[in-house]
């Protein structure tokens, strides 16, 4: 396995001179990620958290943080530990859970409100990857089209993408993530990369040329494969809250207007059901009232009129 | 609070030449403040990117700010009677319109996005702002719509801040400067909720999502090998993977758990289908038998009916046709081959005109008056009489019996024979 590692690290790096000899400028991508949850997830948080921290080998997982409202702590728990971004879970009331992405020093934060998770463990999918194999990250169109996308779209490339050479990192691509935006949430998925026989297609054109490819390129795997992908989980959905200039503090630059809160929709939820009780209630205080004014309760007669002009007293 | 927001914010950009961040901070309380009225979404926008821009800028002049007024003036008594709220609103924007118009050009030099900034003035100077002299009392209604209460959501999207915060944190990820292995990153091409027709409907939403990056993995393959990376995995490279193999394990179990299950639910409905099925054959037997044996015993009791009627010798039965149910028989035959008998015409079947026209006219077979009674005929008819018989005394006569019963013994003899018993 290490001459494998070995001999294809060697042709990376040449290909790495090669773009050197053209020109370009190498910038050292290095991205280390703080991944820690806050007291007080679920289990399922717990083991989303798991997942993650399993597919980021450039992440270094820390115990649960304790307070839920010195956040720009976390700023220094992240210089400890050499890390430049934090992904912080952030559950409350035992439910709800929120998603900090931070870039630590001074790079922007935003919060995520996760619904819908599913870990790889109970998905049972049956695709599966390297542990710590770098994935390419599929983004939306729609990432594009945003500021505030774009925004998360960087923070997503740093966090979930694993930086070339990272230290324990796989030196083969066998999975893909996907970030699409839908109903204005971004949903997360992930696929391990299958490479299948290709069905032989009807123009015998594209097989020769397929073949003379195939000659050229011997030593990076057959040409003539097709890929399918085959999910592997985990699966959450992300409804983004806020867009902070900081780290964990600094003016709010991006609120979601269409995000409600759980706690609003429960309330919501909570409040229907109350209705019913309510406009019996209303109801009855109005028919008592009514009765009242027309003499009807016991021990309350009709009130005179004020000025004069009831009848009781005119005609008296 | 808000109020000195207002009132400061025109007067706070000089001021607060060095530290931006105040000045911001500021703009965004009378922003928020703003925002309490019931305002189109789009105007919040446009407010938005108003102060934002604000922020960027250090040294407000006031010529702008002239301007403003001078254009504000025209509008200006149309709108306060009409719509206190909407001038109000434009009016709380005024200050900052008027820095950002004067200040914007040094920086767009410098940012190079010049032209998108021009078209934002140009927008601005379309919602034209209000006076700085109107300010007082603009602001006494400003409290009143804050006692009023706050009940419309105030967004936030400030653009400007948040491309300034991306091009401070953002990776370079352009293919001509980078090559693809150092971020892996695929845009794809089109918005994939176009491509969901509803969200709920998860068969299609997460086709749309596999179709993403299905794309993505392709082309992703296609740029590392022909930047030489190493993409599929030799067969032999044995390493840890996400899903240890006990759970792999446990997912393949549970995979032939249903497959078996689906099987054997399968089988189980065929079975039942089957044995429903064989029911049903064995009730239509049953039932065929039933209307079989209805049919036969139907079939004897017309004729035996018709026999009744008409008597044996009205249809040549002879002693021994009667004795084993000849006519029965044939009629049965007679029954089942009916329609072949239909196809080549037989006598049992209806006769010719000619003959129906007769029995109609005379009748059928003659008159059944005095058939049984005695004739020349019956009396010359010996073909019942056997001397034998009528030798060996048989006084009961005429019975069929040859060798007889033995006769009666006399009193005497049965007395004795009861005695016996």
């Amino acid at each position: 396995m290490a001459a494998v590692y070995k001999s294809l690290s060697k042709s990376a790096s040449k290909a790495d001179k090669e773009t050197d000899i053209n020109g370009t400028v190498q910038r050292k991508n290095k991205q280390r990620v703080l991944i820690l949850s806050s007291r007080g997830v679920t289990y399922r948080h717990r083991h989303l958290l798991n997942d993650l921290a399993a597919m980021l080998p450039h992440g270094r997982k820390d115990v649960k943080f304790d307070s839920k409202s010195k956040l720009y702590q976390l700023n220094e728990l992240a210089e400890l530990y050499n890390c430049n971004n934090v992904l912080f879970f952030e559950a409350r009331k035992g439910k709800d859970l929120y998603m900090w992405f931070s870039k630590v020093p001074n790079g922007p934060t935003v919060k995520f409100h996760a619904q819908n998770l599913h870990t790889m463990e109970e998905l049972h999918f049956t695709g599966n990857c390297l542990k710590g194999s770098r994935p390419i990250l599929s983004f939306d169109g729609a990432f594009e089209s945003e500021p505030h996308l774009r925004v998360i779209k960087e923070i997503f490339l740093h966090i979930f993408g694993v930086p070339q050479g990272a230290r324990k990192s796989k030196p083969f691509i066998d999975h893909v993530m996907g970030f699409s935006v839908a109903d204005g949430k971004i949903w997360v998925r992930n696929y391990e990369i299958r490479e299948v026989e290709k069905v032989k297609s009807a123009d015998d054109n594209n097989n020769e040329d397929d073949k003379s490819k195939k000659g050229k390129s011997k030593g990076s795997g057959d040409k003539d494969t097709d890929i399918s992908l085959v999910e592997i989980g985990p699966r959450f959905v992300l409804t983004p809250i806020i867009i902070q200039e900081g780290a964990f503090g600094g003016p709010i630059i991006y609120e979601n207007k269409r995000f409600i809160s759980p706690n609003q929709v429960r309330a919501e939820l909570r409040k229907a059901k109350a209705g019913r009780h309510v406009a019996r209630m209303e109801q009855q205080r109005d028919t008592l009232a009514r009765r009242r004014n027309l003499g009807l309760e016991s021990g309350g007669a009709k009130k005179r009129d004020p000025t004069g002009l009831d009848t009781r007293e005119l005609f008296a | 609070m808000a109020k000195k927001g207002v009132t400061q914010s025109p007067k706070a950009g000089p001021k607060t030449k060095s530290p931006v961040r105040d000045g911001k901070s500021v703009e965004k309380k009378s922003d928020r403040r703003k925002s309490f009225e019931p305002v189109v979404e789009k105007m919040v926008e446009a407010y938005g990117e108003e102060w934002e821009d604000e922020s960027d800028e250090e040294a407000p002049e006031t010529n702008g700010s002239k301007g403003n007024k001078r254009k504000a003036r025209d509008d200006e008594p149309s709108e306060e009677e009409s719509d206190s709220e909407d001038s109000d609103h434009e009016h709380g924007g005024i200050d900052l319109e008027g820095i950002d118009d004067s200040d914007s050009e040094s920086e767009l030099d410098s940012d190079g996005d010049a032209e998108k900034d021009d078209d934002k003035e140009e927008e601005d100077d379309d919602e034209e702002e209000i006076d700085v002299d109107e300010l007082s009392a603009e602001d006494e209604e400003d409290e009143e719509q804050i006692a009023a209460g706050t009940r419309v959501r105030q967004t936030i999207n400030n653009k400007e801040g948040l491309l300034a915060a991306l091009r401070r944190f953002a990776l370079d990820t352009n293919p001509k400067t980078v090559p693809f292995a150092f971020h892996q990153s695929v845009v794809s091409s089109k918005k994939t909720e176009d491509s969901i027709p509803s969200i709920d409907d998860d068969l299609q939403r997460e086709l749309a999502f596999m179709n993403q990056a299905l794309e993505a993995a392709r082309q992703g393959r296609a740029l590392l090998r022909k930047e030489g990376v190493p993409f599929t995995r030799p067969t032999d490279y044995f390493a840890e993977t996400v899903r240890s193999d006990e759970t792999m394990q446990k997912v393949k179990a549970k995979l032939v758990e249903d497959a078996t299950a689906k099987k054997a639910a399968a089988e189980a409905r065929k079975q039942r289908d089957l044995k429903k099925f064989g029911k049903q054959v064995q009730v239509q037997k049953q039932l065929e038998r039933q209307k079989q044996k209805r049919e036969t015993l139907e079939k004897i009791n017309l004729l035996k009916r018709k026999r009744q009627e008409g008597g044996s010798s009205a249809l040549g039965a002879t002693e021994a046709d009667d004795l084993f149910d000849v006519a029965v028989d044939n009629e049965l035959r007679s029954a089942g081959n009916s329609k072949k008998r239909a196809a080549t015409g037989d006598s049992r079947g209806a006769p010719n005109a000619k003959r129906q026209k007769k029995d109609a006219k005379y009748g059928f077979g003659g008159k059944k008056r005095f058939s049984k009674s005695g004739d020349a005929m019956s009396s010359g008819d010996l073909s019942g009489f056997s001397a034998k018989r009528m030798k060996s005394g048989g006084a009961a006569g005429g019975g069929p019996k040859k060798g007889g019963k033995a006769p009666r013994p006399g009193k005497s003899r049965r007395k004795a024979m009861a005695g016996k018993r």
